[in-house]
């Protein structure tokens, strides 16, 4: 009998952690241990509930194991033959391409799980003749894109120098959840003396250890950061030797900061004066002091300025390329694998924002989409409009949809395809907090009904007679041609170990070369004016759905839908394991806001605006700012809030974002 | 001397149900009830007080309830304290369950036995961690050794946590840092006292 084997390998779900996993399979195929890879120095040995939880998920009884169709009676599916499902679906979207067009198919494409091979899905659309997408992302980009125009490149330290922090400061993040190794180092960094300071309008579990917590109003983080930069230049705490080598547009943006004197700050966040005093001196003193900023304040229309706002503190304090210091966002070291070898695109495949999924199914035209294919990403359920996009997917002539598992948007489909797991399928997985490459190992072949997407991209070519040859035999060396020039070596290295392949180094711009226009950090951007019509220099501009907007009088609460360490998104909370442990999705009220409304802990209430509504438990919480109310995001499974049937189409104004936490709602007792 | 047991940092512990999982996959409980469970306390940070977490299995007392009230002696305590149940000698009469202040042993329906965290003794025999305490990611909880001296500051008695029946648990606390949390959490010690 065989003995057990432990195998390395890496989670690809769409969190800053990407743990290294090793995963142990006993004689009979089954998951006996699953540890973290000590080998991957970010994630230290750990890995989360969700890494564990995979030895329920692989063999899960609701796990989708043989392809679905359509009942002919049009509610609930049936179990179909591949062959039957292929043909079938290449007939029909052949019919839709011959009377609309190439372009009358949406191919939409989420961040379920991370690997090269998901690219392959354009090889055959390619050769279909193009196909519709989505541009854009519903997560992060803006902070992307102000980091960009900021610093050059989105890169920051090694995780591990948190640990040499004397001052943290955490901004519309919860990494207690949402970045567990990265907390477990800020506290070790609290235990050696650092101080660590949270904004979030919220109490988290961040919040609670924090030494320092302020809880400004959604969305006006750029007078925040703007305010507390003038405070720190009136103090004469800014860092003149380098921003005289290092900075471009210091001046002028100086100038800018009379406009943000900490009473006007304090006036549009809520904050006391002397909270972003205190916060901006203690800021500037420590040395060396990280600002980490999460995405959750940048998920709004005028993301991109409040991020280029939060973004030139670390440098107007000089923590930029110093170990322990710097801006943290994300760390695309490990985004460095070349182009995937495609066939060419005939013409240029046309593109919508992500954020912007059901208005463009309703109204899209010369040609419209009448079918789609959906894979990793359950946009029914996950992106603004939810509830539209459901309907509208129904109204298609086609839906195919690639998951695991049932999922609001799979519901809506004509085929539902079962989808490999991670540990079905070997492929390269890039990171976003840690520079390393990982291997994902193929621990097991996929169940027989079960076929690889990269596999089932490969029959369609076939069907249609396409050339096939962009497809993988060999899928090592597939992936070998991937990686950077002259590392190819790197790919027998590892399966049996997580590379930096960067160069970089663990201390970002360490040598103080910024590549930007300029070679120095960009105070003044005039690229974010000739890209995307904004101001050069950062400024705050009220949202059109804040606060202070006229549709406050209606619609008074600020609802923000922020993210569990439950779930990834709408991931694993079909698990038995995960849902044993889950705190609750309830509406978190402060209990000013509760009693004049005569809402009661525990009682149910409605959720609504012009958009939509939703019905669920209410928690009374001081722990949240008043104004601001909060419900987890992430439908999963019936019960849940489809929390964004709320949430509208914005973009934000940089880099084409989702706007989910500008939105206004009010509350009333059911 | 005491026994073997756990120690948790109220300051580290965000109760992610990575232990949980853990002493699943570790024990074999797949569809059964967890052995490990988390009980999150004020999560609606009433009284000013912040949220936190126990992640509680079984405490290994010294003097243990679950024994005491044992009619078919299934429980035995080990040299080092380690609190194990024999499920041959089980009936399943379930009296654990009553006499455990704590509310650990679970009784498995299916097999008409009950069962409780045995401390992965097979873990410790061969020198390794107890999966949960393996699995922690941020290192709240940790194993304490039999006969181990209580670190300086960490306390037995918590808001949230009581020992009614005299049980003394070997399970210890490192109370809450941070200038958030640990005034507020002062507060409510001292509410407690009162």
């Amino acid at each position: 009998m065989p003995a057990p084997r432990t195998i390395r390998t890496v989670c690809p779900r769409n969190c800053y952690c990407t743990c290294g996993m090793l995963v142990t399979v006993d004689e009979s195929g089954r998951i006996i241990r699953i540890d973290g890879d000590p080998l991957n120095p970010a994630t230290d040995g750990r890995v989360c509930l969700k890494g564990l939880s995979y030895a329920r998920r692989q063999t899960a009884p609701d796990r989708l194991l043989t392809p679905l169709r359509r009942s002919r009676s049009g509610s609930g599916f049936e179990p179909v033959e591949w062959e039957d499902a292929l043909s079938d679906i290449a007939a029909r979207l052949d019919a839709v391409r011959a009377t609309y067009g190439p372009s009358s198919v949406l191919y939409y494409e989420g961040s379920g799980s991370h690997g090269a091979l998901g690219g392959l899905a354009m090889a055959f659309w390619h050769q279909f003749g193009g196909c519709t997408t989505t541009h854009g992302d519903l997560c992060w980009p803006a902070g992307l894109e102000a980091t960009r125009l900021t610093y050059g490149a989105n890169l920051h330290n090694h995780p591990r120098l948190t640990r040499e922090s004397r001052f943290i400061l955490v901004w519309g993040h919860n990494p207690a959840e949402t970045n567990i190794h990265q907390w477990r180092l800020m506290l070790d960094a609290q235990e050696r003396g650092a101080v660590i300071a949270v904004i979030d309008p919220r109490s988290t579990d961040t919040t609670d250890a924090a030494d320092i917590h302020l809880q400004p109003r959604p969305g006006t983080d750029a007078a925040l950061a703007l305010g507390i930069a003038n405070v720190i230049v009136e103090a004469g705490l800014h860092d003149e030797a380098f921003l005289r080598m290092h900075a471009q547009g210091f001046e002028a943006y100086r100038a800018r900061l009379a406009d943000y004197a900490v009473e006007r700050a304090a006036d549009i966040t809520g904050l006391p004066p002397e909270a972003i005093r205190q916060l901006a001196l203690a800021y500037a003193r420590a040395k060396p002091a990280l600002l980490v900023a999460g995405f959750g304040l940048q998920r709004h229309s005028r993301a991109g300025q409040a991020m280029r706002a939060a973004a030139l503190l670390p440098a107007l304090t000089g923590n930029v390329g110093v170990a322990g210091g710097g801006w943290q966002y994300a760390n695309l070291a490990s985004h460095c694998l070349r182009e995937l070898p495609l066939p060419p695109a005939p013409r240029p495949v046309r593109t919508f924002p992500v954020s912007q999924v059901a208005r463009h199914l309703e109204t899209l035209d010369g040609p419209p989409v009448r079918a789609a294919w959906i894979e990793r990403g359950n946009p029914g359920s996950q992106n603004p409009a939810a509830p539209r996009i459901r309907r509208a997917l129904r109204a298609l002539d086609l839906v195919v949809v690639v998951d695991q598992f049932m999922t609001p948007t799979a519901e809506c489909a004509d085929y539902v395809l079962p989808a490999k797991t991670l540990f079905e399928e070997e492929d390269l997985v890039t990171a976003y907090w840690h520079p390393y490459v990982q291997w994902r190992a193929r621990v097991f072949d996929p169940p027989a009904g079960v076929k690889p997407e990269s596999e089932i991209w490969r029959l369609l070519c076939e069907r249609f007679g396409f050339d096939t040859r962009w497809f993988p035999t060999d899928r090592k060396a597939w992936l070998r041609d991937l990686l950077p020039e002259g590392q190819a070596h790197a790919i027998d290295r590892l399966p049996h170990e997580p590379l930096d392949l960067s160069g970089n180094g663990d201390i970002a711009f360490a040598s103080r070369h910024f590549p930007t226009a300029s070679g120095r950090v960009a105070f003044e951007a005039p690229d974010a004016t000739a890209r995307w019509g904004a101001a050069a220099l950062p400024e705050y501009v009220p949202l059109d759905e804040g606060h202070a907007a006229p549709l406050a009088s209606r619609f008074p609460l600020q609802l923000l839908s922020c993210k569990t360490r439950d779930r990834i998104h709408s991931q694993f909370g079909n698990l038995d394991w995960v849902r044993a442990v889950e705190r609750p999705h309830v509406l978190d009220i402060h209990p000013d806001d509760a009693a004049a409304r005569g809402i009661v802990d525990g009682g149910r209430v409605v959720v609504w605006n012009e958009r939509g509504r939703l019905e669920l438990a209410a928690r009374v919480t001081p722990g949240i700012r008043p104004g601001v109310v909060h419900v987890l995001e992430g439908w999963c499974h019936d019960g849940d809030p489809d929390v964004n049937a709320l949430v509208g189409e914005g973009r934000t104004d940089m880099n084409d974002g989702a706007t989910f936490y500008e939105c206004l709602v009010e509350v009333q007792r059911r | 001397m005491t026994g073997a047991g756990f120690r948790l940092d109220l300051h580290r512990c965000v109760g992610c149900g990575a232990c949980v999982l853990a002493c699943r996959i570790e024990n074999g409980r797949v569809e059964s009830a967890a052995w490990r469970r988390i009980l999150p306390l004020n999560l609606r940070r009433r009284a000013g007080g912040p949220a936190y977490t126990f992640s509680v299995a079984c405490h290994h007392c010294e003097n243990p309830a679950c024994l005491n009230g044992c009619p078919s002696r299934a429980y035995a305590r080990r040299p080092d304290g380690v609190v194990v149940h024999d499920e041959h000698r089980c009936l399943g009469c379930r009296y654990c369950e009553m006499t455990c202040p704590f509310g650990t042993p679970v009784f498995d329906g299916d097999r008409g036995v009950v069962s409780k965290c045995p401390l992965c003794a097979h873990r410790l025999d061969a020198g390794l961690a107890p999966a949960c305490v393996a699995a922690c990611p941020t290192g709240a909880l940790q194993f304490a050794e039999a006969g181990s001296a209580r670190p300086p500051g960490d306390t037995a008695g918590v808001p949230g946590f009581a020992d009614p029946a005299g049980c003394r648990p070997n399970l210890t606390f490192t109370p809450p840092r941070g200038q958030v949390r640990s005034p507020l959490f002062e507060r409510l010690v001292e509410r407690n006292r009162r």
